[in-house]
């Protein structure tokens, strides 16, 4: 489990070295930046996130105590949650085309977007590691004693929240 | 107070913090102050998500060190790549060319 969230933290510590370094090259750009973005937007992903993540802490220690319907309502929520990530990108990439802020606006919105929907990918893995959580879960597959699934996958989606904490401030809040 | 009651005020403050991050980014202004206080909510929230939602005091040493590492390392980043933005832009421009 580590080792693939070493490979998570790898690739992004990557991704932002060249944000760093592009940033350094093109501090106009980034400067003027964040205007062209939704902050309302932003907040949203990591206000859905962290709670999908608060939701996914509070299914663990329902399995814990032995509390296994509980466990899979937190999941549930904390998916609905999580489904809240890729809504509010619907809605902001229909914003951003409609702005004309594609591909050619830039390097500012072309770092965004390189950035950006790498997370979303791991996202998406994450919501499809969650939906087969909540399935072994409900099955029954995890118990007090051993629910080392339901934690490795706890772990990689609070590790995916952590680095939209990373990124948010980068895109939304500083420039 | 219970661990659940923790994992509860951790998600609390985090929502708070996020809602305040808001409010720096929104207002005018632009420099080293501004990254120093959006670093440090940055690393305060990470500091959050990491011990409360993370549990990683419970790792091995070796992870958490380096995970610690790279939550406190992005903000210390952000501030110097803010204040010497200049010096690191002529270092990788023999680079890019």
């Amino acid at each position: 489990m580590w080792v693939g969230i070493f490979c998570e933290i790898t690739e992004f510590a990557l991704l932002f070295a060249v944000f760093f370094v592009a940033r350094a090259h093109h501090p106009e750009a980034f400067h003027s930046g964040p205007e062209r973005l939704s902050l309302l937007a932003g907040t949203g992903y990591t206000l859905m996130l962290l709670t999908s993540g608060w939701c996914v802490a509070r299914a663990l220690h329902a399995m814990r105590r032995g509390q296994r319907a509980a466990c899979v309502r937190w999941m549930l929520a904390g998916f609905v949650f999580g489904l809240g990530y890729p809504a509010i990108k619907i809605f902001e990439l229909q914003r951003n085309f409609a702005l004309g802020l594609d591909g050619s606006a830039g390097v500012f919105i072309v770092s965004y977007y390189y950035l950006t929907f790498t997370h979303l990918v791991h996202v998406f893995w994450g919501l499809l590691g969650m939906l087969w959580v909540i399935t072994r879960t409900g099955l029954g597959a995890y118990t007090v004693e051993e629910h080392s699934g339901l934690e490795a996958f706890a772990c990689y989606w609070h590790v995916t929240d952590m680095i939209w904490l990373m990124i948010f401030p980068l895109f939304y809040l500083l420039g | 107070m219970s661990p659940e009651r923790k994992i509860d005020l951790a998600w609390l403050m985090l929502v708070l913090l996020s809602v305040g991050g808001a409010g720096i980014g929104s207002a005018d202004g632009a420099g080293v102050g501004v990254a120093v206080l959006v670093s440090l909510v940055m690393a305060v929230k990470l500091r959050l998500v990491c011990t409360y939602f993370l549990e990683l005091h419970e790792a091995h040493p070796r992870i958490r060190s380096a995970v610690l590492a790279f939550c406190y390392g992005m903000p210390i980043l952000v501030i110097l790549t803010t204040a010497f933005g200049d010096t690191l832009s002529s270092l990788t421009g023999a680079l890019i060319g």
